[in-house]
């Protein structure tokens, strides 16, 4: 048996008197991938967001390993750092290097001494491929080289878990299927059904789930995928 | 001379809120720094102005030096625009201030004045070729007048011509130098300039082609130092000593040099 | 009429009104730096406070400013107008400068906040190390502008007895009866610092920016 890494309790999520999710219940294992599909406007992102305590949940509680992050106690910077995210846009620090990047957290986050943050910021890089890139800037980079430039800058901080919004918009279903442990499907705000690739992809309990299905796949490759990687 | 105009009201509301004055006796303490700061406005020759050297100088300057002598202290110039002057006394930024002032009662409410130092008249200069009558000064109304404003020939044109309706608002002008006011008359934008009478008599010299026609006591009269209000030892030294000078010939002698009377 | 020892007297104004400048740019600078951070970043009150603050500085002639906060500044403390007059007019460019800043930080765009806050950075980490760095290149331009408007009102502080280019420029002007000389050399000087900064400050633009690929 694994220990649940991340759980979240009847997490509630309102802008005003939009409910934009309610009542989620989800446990992560550490090791585990997990994938929240949906469509666009769902909630994902604020899911995510909410996560990491970038947006403060209304009502419910998030748990990392057996520390619950969404009390009032808890520091919240302390709490990030152990919560690695990749925004959608990726959001690179624009007048910083792509090494800069990475060594910016290690250096003012976690303190390291500059040339032990060097030697491991680099080979943050190199574990994306990209040591030859890493006095480029960001306008310097292509799409995917960012992205990939933010998954080391998460990684870097050694997080207990990392978050990926919308990382996969090229992937199609079944590489999602290959990926991942457990796929949840999340529409209008509520968990409607999760299980194993398998299960969810071949054998669909709802009705909502099998016409999300049959969109994407019409669709091919342009549904919206968020991802809880643990 | 000149005349106080709305910064003045400005400048006393805003005292009024910072509060000020000492009440130590402020001729000893001149006496014990050895430096009386005397503030004035060095662009209205030949009572103040700079000269080529940059050192502030004139009739009022030179004048103020020697009382300054006799008291045993140097003077530090400060200069100033016009308008700022009275409020420079009041807020003790300077000690007092000698500027072609005249004394007025709007201006005693707030400080003092040293006896008369010497007296001053009115001018009005036309270009040469001037035909009209100005004989009697009223008979400005028949033309176009120009003068510094702020000053206290303003003041005049505005009481004497302008309110009661015998000069139209838009034949008077008024400029924030004497010499704009020369060069307008010069160009023809105005028929009449009204100033000083011993400036008027240094722009005539300088410009050429002009004339004084007509000098008396109209809006000025005696000249006076301005100091801060209640300051009774430092009014009687002033006092000694201008009467002094006055004795001695050497105010006569400072006008003769510099008025060439 | 010496005009060479008459052009020298103006010119030496400069030292007063590049000393006025250098005094009031800065103080500006750091004061609208914290209300624009107070602006953005604060709560409800100071956010109202510092609006109110720019739009009351900058909605009245900086000559009345000048001339008020000149006696409230000098009557409390005992300041030359020198002095006085420089950190006046600093207060009165603070507003404008305010409004610059506050515009570049609210042109970083908010992701850059979120993605410093979550690798663990705390607001003030985030503000020094991510949105000041790029905020200030974006502030340099129309800062250039304000640098250029500092210079030129520099010749208020005339209005305080301080001996700038243009009350030199005055004075000589009533001794010699030449206007036009006289305002045309401080005309002159005026644009040779103007020109200078703001050439400065481009190269300076041009230094920091970020590069990109076309
Ligand atoms: N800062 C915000 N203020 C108000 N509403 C928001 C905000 N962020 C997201 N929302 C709303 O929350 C809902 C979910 O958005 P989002 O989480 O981005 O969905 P998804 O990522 O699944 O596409 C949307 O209706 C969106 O308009
Ligand atoms: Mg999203």
């Amino acid at each position: 048996m694994t220990n649940p890494i991340l759980t979240i309790k009847n997490l509630t999520k309102k802008y005003g008197d939009n409910v934009v999710f309610h009542d989620i219940n989800l446990t992560v294992n550490e090791g585990d991938t997990i994938v929240i599909i949906g469509p666009s406007g769902t909630g994902k992102s604020t899911l995510l967001r909410c996560i990491n305590l970038l947006t403060r949940a209304d009502e419910g509680q998030v748990w990392l390993d057996d520390k619950e992050i969404t009390a009032k106690d808890c520091d919240e910077d302390v709490v990030r750092q152990h919560i690695g995210m990749v925004f959608q846009n990726f959001l690179l620090f624009n007048h910083l290097t792509a090494l800069d990047n990475v060594l910016l957290g290690l250096t003012k986050v976690k303190h390291m001494k500059p040339e032990e943050a060097k030697v491991k910021a680099l080979m943050e890089l190199e574990r994306v491929g990209l040591s030859d890139r890493a006095g480029h800037y960001p306008g310097q980079l292509s799409g995917g080289q960012q992205q990939r430039v933010a998954i080391a800058r998460a990684l870097a901080m050694d997080p207990r878990i990392m978050l990926f919004d919308e990382p996969t918009s090229a992937l199609d279903p079944e590489l999602i299927g290959e990926v991942s442990d457990r796929i949840v499907f999340l529409e209008k705000g509520s968990i409607v059904e999760e299980g194993t690739p398998d299960e969810l992809f071949y054998h669909p309990q709802h009705e909502r789930t099998r016409e999300f299905l049959w969109k994407i796949t019409e669709l091919y490759g342009k549904k919206e995928t968020g991802k809880i990687d643990g | 001379m000149k005349r106080l105009i709305l910064l003045v009201v400005v400048l006393t509301l805003t005292l009024a809120i910072v509060g000020c004055a000492s009440s130590t006796d402020h001729l000893a303490a001149i006496k014990d720094a050895g430096k009386l700061v005397v503030g004035t406005s060095a662009d209205y020759p030949p009572f103040e102005y700079v000269d080529e050297v940059g050192n502030t100088t004139g009739f009022d300057v030179e004048l103020m030096n020697e009382i300054g002598k006799r008291m045993g202290v140097t003077v530090e110039w400060t200069d100033m625009p016009f308008d700022s002057l009275i409020a420079a006394v009041q807020e003790g930024k300077i000690d007092m201030t000698i500027a072609c002032m005249n004394y007025d009662e709007e201006r005693d409410k707030t400080v003092d004045f040293s006896d008369a130092y010497y007296t001053s008249e009115d001018a009005l200069v036309v270009l040469e070729g001037f035909t009209g009558d100005l004989t009697d000064p009223m008979n400005m109304a028949n033309y176009t007048v120009g003068a510094q404003s702020g000053t206290t020939q303003d003041g005049w044109i505005t009481d004497n011509l302008v309110t009661p309706g015998l000069l139209p608002e838009d034949k008077f002008m008024r400029y924030e130098r004497v010499d704009q006011v020369a060069l307008d008359l010069q160009a023809g934008r105005i028929d009449v300039m009204m100033s000083d009478y011993v400036p008027a008599q240094a722009i005539v010299d300088q410009f050429g082609g002009m004339k004084v026609v007509y000098h008396g006591v109209l809006s000025t009269g005696p000249l006076n130092i301005v100091i801060p209000d209640g300051d009774k030892n430092l009014q009687a030294e002033l006092n000694r000593i201008i009467k002094e000078l006055q004795a001695e010939g050497f105010i006569d002698d400072l006008a003769v040099k510099y008025f060439s009377e | 009429m010496d005009v060479a020892r008459f052009l020298q007297y103006i010119a030496l104004g400069t030292v007063y009104t590049v000393g006025v400048t250098l005094i009031a740019l800065p103080s500006g600078l750091i004061l609208g730096t914290l209300f624009a951070l107070l602006n953005v970043y604060s709560g409800k009150v100071v956010k109202w406070f510092t609006s109110l603050y720019s739009t009351m500085m900058r909605g009245i002639p900086p000559i009345v400013l000048l001339f008020i906060l000149y006696f409230i500044v000098s009557g409390n403390i005992n300041l030359s107008p020198f002095w006085a007059g420089s950190i006046s007019l600093g207060i009165v460019s603070s507003a404008y400068q305010m409004e610059i800043i506050r515009g570049a930080i609210l042109s970083v765009s908010g992701g850059q906040m979120m993605a410093a806050r979550a690798i663990g950075m705390s607001k003030s980490q985030a503000i020094r190390n991510v949105i000041f760095p790029q905020t200030l290149r974006l502030a340099i331009p129309p800062w250039s502008n304000e640098a250029a408007i500092v210079i030129k009102d520099s010749s208020l502080v005339y209005a305080l007895g301080v001996p700038e280019i243009l009350r030199r420029a005055q004075l000589i002007s009533a001794s010699t009866q030449q206007p036009f000389l006289a305002y045309a050399a401080a005309a002159a000087i005026y644009f040779i610092l103007v020109f200078v900064t703001n050439r400065l400050l481009d190269a300076l633009e041009r230094r920091l920016r970020i590069p990109a690929n076309p």
